[in-house]
């Protein structure tokens, strides 16, 4: 079984990647593009869901 | 193939808690660690609905809570007033369409879930946002990763899709999330018509199924000369939910189809499933019933003596009442659900992970509750004495006043193609051992009778096989 502390340096990982991919969504959701802007908010809710999903699990790994 | 698979026979088995870094991580936390981070998502929930939720800001000003100030989980449930059905419909009515309790902007409504309606006091309304979308797959896809759902793998979803119930639209996210090839069936395929398009995929590794309806398709199968475990030698899971059952059944139900059955618990309020099985799937380590660990860092779960509020000793049996962590549009904060589960604490569970549980196949529901001659009798209690019996195929039930204003309790049960070729000796013997357990299970004897199968409805989703007339006998 892969070691707990192996598993939240991935998805520390994984989070902060996630949170850089927000901020490119939320300038896109910005676009004015009326048939674009829903599609963008689409992905910006996934994105979303997935940093919820991958939140570190203690507070030291969140700071 | 995963990192943890490994074949047996034909089939291959899975660790999820190997192939998932994540849910290692999760299963590692300890109880401290996991209320903290309980309390961490809590505090930001209550902070947001304080500034965009009318209904939750005057339930913390009731309760005298700052969401910045929260200092525990124990100050939490002592403090926030409990919301009811009866609380959202009033809401609802007050601020159509959503209520004041939405905590979204209208515009950001992505998906609308409605419940079923089948309580007779009105159906709630979820708005829910792009993000609670994933969530709700991903609070399906949680549990059918555990059970042993895996990327590729084909799944064959017999609950009816779409419309507007959260059943109708998590699992085909919960699939698609998972990165399984879903054959959405239910509801739009006759039981048969599922048989032959199983049969011509073949590769079926999953079913997901209420528990009444996995027992109409294995019914249907049998009826035809298919034996499942030949059938679809592939299948590696089926999960049902929605419905208890006796444990006889769930014996039969993985000798017949050759693999575990597994549980969840979910609802409208808890988005998706709250609560699932893991490697022991329905039964425990000892044989008898098994657990259904909950989803805590998710949702947070209490089960409450339903009078006097107070949290339920572990091993008892209470009303759930649950709170939305991660859920953003609609979301639920201590609502009573109405369902009633016997509670194991993360203790008891022993299941190596600091997860509360509740009890697989016995969840009820406290208003179905039906009081005849001073007992209190769950339908769950009778379907677990009634399908304790291979025999039976399904049965139907009813209370009623008769001319002398008695209550009576009528049967009516269909047998199996098998069971239908008895001589009438042997049928009488075994209606009297059904009657029997039903006394033993419910202290109420009832009258039974046999009819035909095609006299007593299919129900594709939830069955509701009781129905209360003591009301007409005494209309003048």
């Amino acid at each position: 079984m892969r070691k707990p502390e192996d598993a939240a340096d991935q998805t520390a990982r994984d989070h902060r990647m996630l949170s850089r991919m927000l901020a490119d969504a939320d300038e896109l959701c910005r676009s004015g593009d009326a048939l674009l802007v829903g599609q963008y908010d689409h992905l910006r809710g996934r994105i979303a869901a997935l940093i919820e999903v991958t939140m570190p699990l203690c507070e030291e790994e969140a700071a | 193939m995963t990192a943890s698979a490994h074949k047996t026979g034909t089939k291959t088995t899975t660790n999820p808690f190997v192939d998932s870094a994540r849910l290692a991580q999760l299963g590692a936390l300890s109880r401290v660690e996991l209320e903290a981070l309980q309390l961490r998502k809590l505090r930001r929930q209550l902070a947001r609905l304080n500034t965009t939720s009318s209904y939750y800001r005057e339930r913390m000003r009731q309760g005298g809570i700052d969401p910045e100030k929260l200092g525990s989980l124990d100050e939490f449930r002592a403090r926030f007033p409990l919301s009811s059905k009866a609380d959202f419909l009033a809401d609802q009515a007050a601020h159509p369409p959503f209520g004041s309790r939405l905590g979204i902007a209208r515009q950001d409504v992505a998906l609308v879930n409605m419940t079923s309606g089948t309580s007779g006091q009105g159906q709630e309304i979820y708005g829910r946002s792009q993000h609670d979308v994933h969530m709700q797959g991903y609070l399906h896809a949680l549990p059918w990763f555990l059970a042993g759902l895996r990327p590729g793998d084909v799944a064959v979803n017999c609950v009816p899709a779409g419309g507007v119930t959260t059943g109708g639209w998590g699992p085909g996210e919960g699939l698609r999330i998972v990165g399984a090839t879903a054959f959405h069936v239910g509801g739009t395929l006759s039981t048969d018509a599922k048989i032959d398009l199983m049969q011509r995929v073949g590769e079926v590794h999953f079913i997901y199924a209420s528990t009444n309806y996995l027992h109409t398709l294995t019914e249907t199968m049998l009826r035809r000369g298919l034996e499942p475990k030949r059938a679809f030698p592939m299948l590696r899971t089926l999960f049902i939910a929605a419905e208890g059952y006796p444990l006889e059944w769930a014996e039969r139900i993985e000798a017949l189809w050759g693999c575990r059955l597994q549980e969840g618990y979910g609802s409208t309020q808890c988005a998706g499933f709250g609560a699932s099985t893991c490697a022991d799937g329905v039964f425990g380590k000892n044989g008898g019933r098994g657990l259904m660990h909950i989803f805590e860092w998710e949702t947070l779960f209490e089960v409450v003596h339903p009078e006097t509020h107070q949290p339920v000793a572990s091993g008892e049996v209470g009303e759930m009442v649950v709170t939305n962590l991660s859920i953003e549009g609609s979301p639920t904060i201590r609502f009573r659900t109405g369902d009633a589960a016997r509670f194991l604490s993360w203790r008891d569970a022993a299941s190596g992970r600091a997860w509360n549980a509740i009890e697989c196949g016995t969840i009820g529901r406290f208003d179905d509750m039906l009081k005849i001659r001073g007992n209190n009798v769950w339908p769950s209690a009778i379907d677990a004495a009634v399908f304790s019996f291979g025999e039976v195929s399904e049965y139907a039930g009813r209370v009623y006043t008769n001319c002398d204003g008695r209550t009576e309790i009528e049967v009516r049960i269909a047998l199996s193609d098998a069971a239908t070729a008895f001589d009438g000796a042997t049928q009488s013997r075994l209606i009297e051992r059904i009657r029997a357990t039903i006394k033993e299970r419910t202290n109420v004897w009832m009258t039974l009778s046999v009819c035909a199968r095609n006299e007593l409805p299919e129900f594709n989703y939830k069955a509701r096989r009781w129905k209360d007339e003591r009301q007409q006998g005494y209309r003048l």
